[in-house]
């Protein structure tokens, strides 16, 4: 039995926090002071004072700066048609939807600016044109630049009095001394056009969340039947792989695939027998049911 | 009270040195929309060479002149010169050396270490 002190109060239950020792720290404070701290740290870092900007790359590039940059992606293309870089170089640029369209977007945004003023805009947007119409795009440049060409009429100028004709020089000219001596017969040595075996008749796309980013190959006989056992290498950036048709028997002895990762862009060829394909870009794509997949291509090689 | 104050101003301490060291080096702020002038060296040099490229293929000096402009260097010759001069030092791309060096021709800054890369000449110059 507890006794009042001289007061007249009690003391304090055993278990009473009265009786227990007090923590130091106050943890809802503490736990105020980390979030109160964390935003102004976050808000200083990011607002006031974010870190310099450096090692910025193309695509991080505001809309008109990276129309130039893909400008001058063509120009190169224009020069050595090295087409697998130019398609790396712009999906580098992490642009939406299929990149080589957003380049007949970006020349026709361009083609209605003072861009194309000058003769080296004209230039840089007709290679712009080239890269993509070769791939089978097209855009409202093709019009516009068109319409541009159509030639300036010409003033007509009337002739003016016919001049004399000037006299006859005072000094005669001097007869040839030297003969001439003659050319050797060029010799030209044939060469052999190159043959390949076989070649790349169709390439089609398709989207498929179950069959999503494949290249589905088919080698064929001219009469459409399968060759087993053909060698196929796909190629992209910085690797490449061999494999051979037949080896799924389900599909066909002409059948061979390949899994191609997102954002990446390949070619196709049958190996040593023939030229390699386009490249085949792993952009993404909707199917019918609106599943979200990666374009898939299904070529077919004959022979040449 | 003096309890409070401390844990507040502990939480505040350990608060701030997290959010700068998220803002400043784990999450930083990413730049978009930014200047092309902005663009790490690598890439600036890669910029060159196309243009250099293009160079090749239209001849069009004033055109590359303009478009190298646009990286934001003060002498387009010197700078196209020093790039060139990078490549070839750090045995670059031998395509790319061979662009560069005849873009510095043709900006009349062709050095003795270039004259083994000189090889094109814009197609538009050639016979």
């Amino acid at each position: 039995m507890t006794r009042p002190d001289a007061s007249g109060n009690l003391p304090p239950d055993r278990s009473s926090k009265y009786r227990r020792p007090r923590s130091p720290i106050s943890w809802a404070a503490l736990i105020i002071g980390l979030i109160i701290g964390l935003s102004a740290g976050l808000a200083y870092a990011w607002l006031l004072n974010p870190v310099e900007e450096y090692d910025t790359e193309p695509w991080q590039l505001s809309d008109q700066d990276r129309a130039n940059y893909i400008a001058a992606i063509t120009l190169q293309y224009s020069y050595d048609g090295d087409l697998n870089l130019a398609v790396n170089r712009l999906l580098a640029l992490r642009l939406t939807g299929d990149p080589i369209q957003s380049v007949a977007d970006i020349a026709c945004r361009l083609a209605t600016t003072s861009y194309v003023d000058n003769n080296s805009g004209i230039h840089a947007v007709r290679t712009m044109m080239t890269f993509y119409q070769l791939q089978g795009r097209a855009g409202c440049a093709d019009t516009l630049l068109a319409a541009s060409d159509q030639p300036t009429p010409l003033p007509t100028i009337e002739a003016a009095t016919p001049t004399l004709r000037p006299p006859a020089t005072k000094t005669p000219t001097p007869p040839a001394q030297s003969q001439a001596t003659p050319t050797l017969p060029a010799v030209i040595i044939p060469t052999i056009r190159p043959q390949t075996a076989y070649a790349l008749v169709d390439v089609r796309t398709f989207c498929s969340v179950e069959f999503s980013g494949v290249i589905e190959v088919r080698v064929q006989r001219s009469n459409g039947d399968g060759v087993p056992g053909t060698g196929v290498r796909v190629r992209w950036n910085d690797g490449e792989s061999t494999f051979f048709t037949g080896l799924k028997p389900e599909r066909g002895s002409d059948y061979a695939d390949f899994q191609m990762e997102a954002a990446k862009a390949y070619t196709v060829e049958v190996l040593g027998q023939s030229d390699p394909s386009q490249p085949l870009v792993a952009g993404p794509c909707t199917t019918d049911i609106g599943g979200q997949a990666i374009t898939s291509y299904r070529v077919t090689f004959r022979p040449g | 009270m003096l309890r409070f104050f401390l844990s507040i101003f502990v939480g505040l301490t350990l608060g701030l040195a997290l959010g700068l060291y998220l803002g400043w080096v784990q999450f930083p702020r990413q730049y978009i929309n930014s200047p092309i002038t902005s663009l790490t060296e690598r890439f600036k040099d890669e910029y060159t060479v196309m243009i250099a490229a293009g160079y090749l293929a239209d001849g069009d000096l004033g055109g590359a002149f303009d478009r190298l402009r646009l990286l934001g260097q003060s002498n387009i010759p010197a700078y196209v010169q020093t790039v060139t001069e990078r490549y070839i030092t750090n045995s670059r791309d031998a395509r790319d050396i061979a662009y560069l060096v005849a873009l510095a021709e043709g900006l009349g800054r062709l050095t003795p270490i270039m004259e083994p890369y000189r090889q094109l000449r814009p197609l538009e110059q050639q016979p």
